[in-house]
């Protein structure tokens, strides 16, 4: 058994006051492993992405824990304070968004590395080249701005800009869903190499297929908490709770006629 | 994947004819800034000297003939060159500056009270027509360029603000904004590396506009004598001082007027171009 | 195995080549080998990347390229026996809506925000070819219970933002069907919409077809999708139609690109192994190799792949592929 990485215990958040009051997450708890990628799955309103913000400190719950390596990440109202900050780094859904559009990516990825080595210039230019060929981004592209890459190519900066922080923990939140299929595939696939060098990997996605093929255990999250949890293959063989089941009935190919739930 | 080909072709399009406007517009404003440098260095007149007869037309020796003290219009419109467009560009980027500063500021500030204030104080200035209100306050500080650019400071900030807060609100809300915390940077190099250079995109675009506005603005209000003041060359002082001879001496106000022209025709391919450059379409 | 029947198609697509004008200078060619036909009470998946091509041809059989500065260079399009290519606005306007609808990708760019469902609804059912006001309340009744919508009176009194993603896509689907047209051109109708959603909408789809006689032509990027409730498939590859084939036939591809496709499926993958992607990229727009464009990732690549124009499709049994060499593909898997 892997050891704990990051534990989250009852979460709870409320958006608005009054009468638009909005639970968005009412008493959420996982566990994440060493070297462990655990999927959430969920649609739109479930509060998934609610949920990576707050696992990734940039937004504080009303209530609960979150532990990493069995120690809090609030401090105060600040998270991941002083050297925790680097260990968990985010990809975002939308690559278009995520990349500062005035630099390039040679640019973005360095100014991490040259923060978090404490190198010089030339040292952190090298690094990132490095860092961006592994991800699949030559020379040529690195001196580009974000605007002249596809989406593909501007996750796998971002995945570039988040590594350098050398983090422990890297949190996806819908990283395939604006990309290409070859693109969505290449990024997968640069995922399960992270992971065998010892990455642990939150991906949130509505896409079951990604969860199948890269995760190893599944939280099912429906209206701000978790109806089910467990193993992926198992969930996904013999799912439990009728909304599990009406999301796998729902993957094309699954079942001819489903009962699609009411509007 | 050609998604991004597509738009590449038609930003090519958007972009060749944005760079020609560019080179075009530069090359104009650059000819007139060397011109002034250079004729007011080699003329043998000086441009307040009264060296000859007066209202004498465009000739081989007074290029643009001589004003109603005889005093050589070739030399006067070229040494306005750095003061009007100095002056301009004074009264563009105090603002410039300052507004981006106050609305980057508002953007980020948790005081309900001040923001509320502030925003209040730059919808009130933005409602007054900037022309009207220089007016009204050069009569407080008396007329000259420095009334001017200090008019200009006081109010014209007022714009950019409000340009920058939008702009910033935007600009917060995005994800590498958010990437920027995740990897601990500290406040002031998120704010200035990456939140204020796209922020000012906006500013700056808007004051390459607006630099036209304020050269008028200044002829303008240097027509009317509230401007610069005799026997300082500057292009609206000198249509100013031309206009009761315009009949006999047209000379006098023509080109101070062409000279106006100029340097407004070369920023507006400027500023033109660059749109197009940015927004990748004709 | 049956022979396909021998009716005239619905919609004819035939060599089709799209262009769009570049400032001086002969247009850029997007599309220029597209084939296919669509049969009466037919599901069509029109399936590509992004940069294939298939948007265009979506734009053309609706009659938007112009607005996007693109055109139809040469082949035809044939509606029935309308000639589609050459039709102006005036005809397009008679077509558009009551011979050929349309289900864009966001149903809140299709709809008008100000105006309630109601009143947008009884603009598409004004557009049958005999109206009768008197009972358009209760066609829209009738097309709310088509569409699967529950409590239609209510819905027909709310603007597009007040309901969800899902709803509102049926309600382009009812103002699509409204008027009564014999195609559908769907653009992608399910992308950002949650999977449950998206299995609703696909199946009222499905519905409409077997209750109303619709034949409908489903543009995506999703071969799953395509796979599962499709009747027939044509695979687009950089500009050109590379495959078309009922869809249990499409299980055993002709074409190297489908058949790359097909494995690089993240559905199909194997958790714990690598996925298998297609190396390389489709060559760009603009910058098309002499011959079939996927020659360079081809594995069964032969010489004479790479000369003259890109094959087209030709067919056995119903199978069409634009492989030259397709009975090397068994010997390569």
């Amino acid at each position: 058994m892997t050891d704990t990485l990051l534990a989250a215990s009852d979460l709870r958040l409320t958006f608005g006051s009054g009468a638009h009051r909005v639970a968005a997450l009412r008493g959420v708890s996982l566990t994440l492993g060493t070297a462990e990628a655990i999927g959430i799955v969920g649609e739109s309103g479930s509060g998934k992405s609610t949920l990576a913000r707050i696992l990734v400190g940039l937004q504080l719950p009303d209530a609960g824990t979150v532990l990493f390596r069995d120690r809090s990440i609030y401090a105060g109202r600040q998270t991941y304070p002083g050297a925790l900050r680097r260990e968990v780094q985010m990809v975002f859904q939308d690559p278009y968004g995520s990349l500062n559009p005035r630099m390039t990516a040679l640019a973005a990825v360095a100014e991490a590395c040259r923060f978090h080595d404490s190198c010089s210039a030339a040292e952190a230019q090298a690094r990132s080249l490095e860092l961006l060929a592994r991800m699949g981004i030559g020379e040529a592209d690195s001196h580009k701005k974000p605007r002249q890459l596809s989406g593909g190519q501007r996750q796998r900066v971002s995945v570039a800009r988040a590594l350098s922080a050398r983090p422990s923990i890297l949190v996806a939140d819908e990283p395939t869903s604006a990309i290409d299929q070859s693109a969505q595939a290449q990024l997968l696939n640069l995922f399960r190499g992270l992971l065998g060098q010892g990455l642990s990997i939150i991906l949130i996605s509505h896409d079951l297929a990604v969860i199948r093929y890269l995760t190893r255990r599944v939280y099912v999250m429906r209206d701000g908490e978790f109806v089910e949890a467990g193993a992926t293959a198992s969930v996904f063989e013999a799912p439990q709770h009728p909304y599990t089941q009406a999301l796998i009935a729902s993957i094309p190919g699954h079942q001819p006629r489903i009962q699609e739930p009411t509007p | 994947m050609t998604a991004v080909a597509l738009e590449a072709t038609t930003a090519s399009d958007g972009n060749t004819a944005g760079r020609v406007g560019i080179r075009v517009g530069a090359a104009m404003l650059g000819a007139m800034l060397l011109a002034g440098l250079l004729v007011p260095l080699l003329s043998e007149y000086h441009p307040n000297e009264l060296i000859a007869v007066p209202l004498q037309p465009p000739s081989l020796q007074f290029l643009f003939g001589t004003d109603q003290l005889g005093r050589d219009v070739f030399t006067r419109v070229f040494s306005a060159v750095y003061r009007d467009l100095g002056v301009a560009f004074l009264g563009v980027s105090i603002p410039l500056v300052t507004g981006t500063a106050v609305g980057v500021l508002l953007s980020v500030s948790t005081s309900r009270v001040l923001v509320a204030f502030v925003t209040s104080l730059i919808d009130a200035i933005n409602a007054l027509p900037l022309l009207v209100l220089a007016i009204a306050l050069i009569a407080l500080f008396g007329p000259g360029l420095q009334s001017i650019i200090i008019v200009l400071a006081m109010t014209n900030w007022a714009r950019y603000a409000r340009i920058a807060r939008t702009r910033a609100m935007l600009v917060k809300q995005q994800a590498y904004i958010e990437a920027a915390r995740l990897q601990g940077y500290p406040a002031w190099r998120i704010l200035l590396r990456h939140f204020l250079p796209n922020v000012s995109s906006e500013t700056i675009a808007y004051g390459l506009s607006d630099f036209i506005l304020v050269i008028m603005l200044i002829s303008g209000l240097s027509y009317l004598t509230l401007g610069a003041a005799p026997p300082t060359a500057e292009w609206g002082a000198m249509m100013s001082e031309g206009r009761p001879f315009v009949q006999d001496a047209w000379w006098m106000t023509i080109f101070p007027g062409l000279a106006l022209c100029w340097a407004g025709i070369s920023l507006s391919f400027i500023t033109e171009g660059l749109s197009r450059r940015e927004r990748g379409g004709p | 195995m049956t022979t396909k029947p021998v009716t005239a198609p619905l919609v004819d697509v035939r060599d089709l080549k799209i262009g769009i004008a570049r400032g001086g200078g002969d247009p850029l060619v997007v599309v220029d080998r597209a084939n296919f036909q669509l049969h009466a009470g037919e599901m069509l998946g029109l399936i590509g990347e992004s940069g294939s091509g298939k948007t265009m041809v979506c734009r053309a059989l609706i009659g938007t390229l112009a607005r996007r500065g693109a055109k139809v260079l040469d082949g035809a399009i044939r509606l029935g026996a309308l000639d589609l290519v050459a039709a102006d606005e005036a005809i397009w306007r008679q077509v558009r809506g009551r011979r050929l609808g349309y289900v864009p990708q966001s149903a809140l760019a299709g709809l008008n925000p100000v105006m309630t469902i109601g009143d947008q609804l009884a603009e598409a059912i004004a557009q049958r070819p005999t109206p009768n006001r008197t009972n358009a309340a209760a066609v829209a009744r009738e097309l709310l219970e088509i569409v699967a919508i529950h409590r239609p009176e209510t819905v027909l009194q709310q603007y597009p933002g007040q309901l969800s993603g899902g709803m509102r896509q049926r309600i382009m689907i009812a103002c699509a069907i409204a008027p009564g047209p014999d195609v559908i051109v769907a653009d992608e109708p399910t992308t950002g919409l949650d999977v449950t959603v998206q299995a609703g909408i696909m199946q009222l789809l499905r519905d409409i077809r077997a209750r109303l006689g619709t034949a409908i032509i489903l543009v995506s990027h999703d071969l799953a999708l395509v796979d599962a409730y499709c009747d027939h498939v044509v695979v687009m590859h950089a500009g050109a139609c590379v495959e078309s084939a009922s869809v249990s036939r499409i299980a055993s591809p002709r074409h190297p690109y489908t058949a790359a496709l097909n494995r690089s499926r993240i559905e199909l993958a194997v958790p714990g192994s690598d996925l298998i992607t297609i190396a390389g990229a489709p060559p760009a727009v603009g910058a098309w190799p002499p011959g079939c464009r996927f020659a360079e990732r081809c594995e069964i690549v032969q010489s004479d792949c790479r000369r003259g124009d890109h094959p087209g499709l030709r067919g056995l049994n119903g199978h069409a592929t634009a492989c030259l060499h397709p009975d090397l593909m068994v010997a390569a898997e």
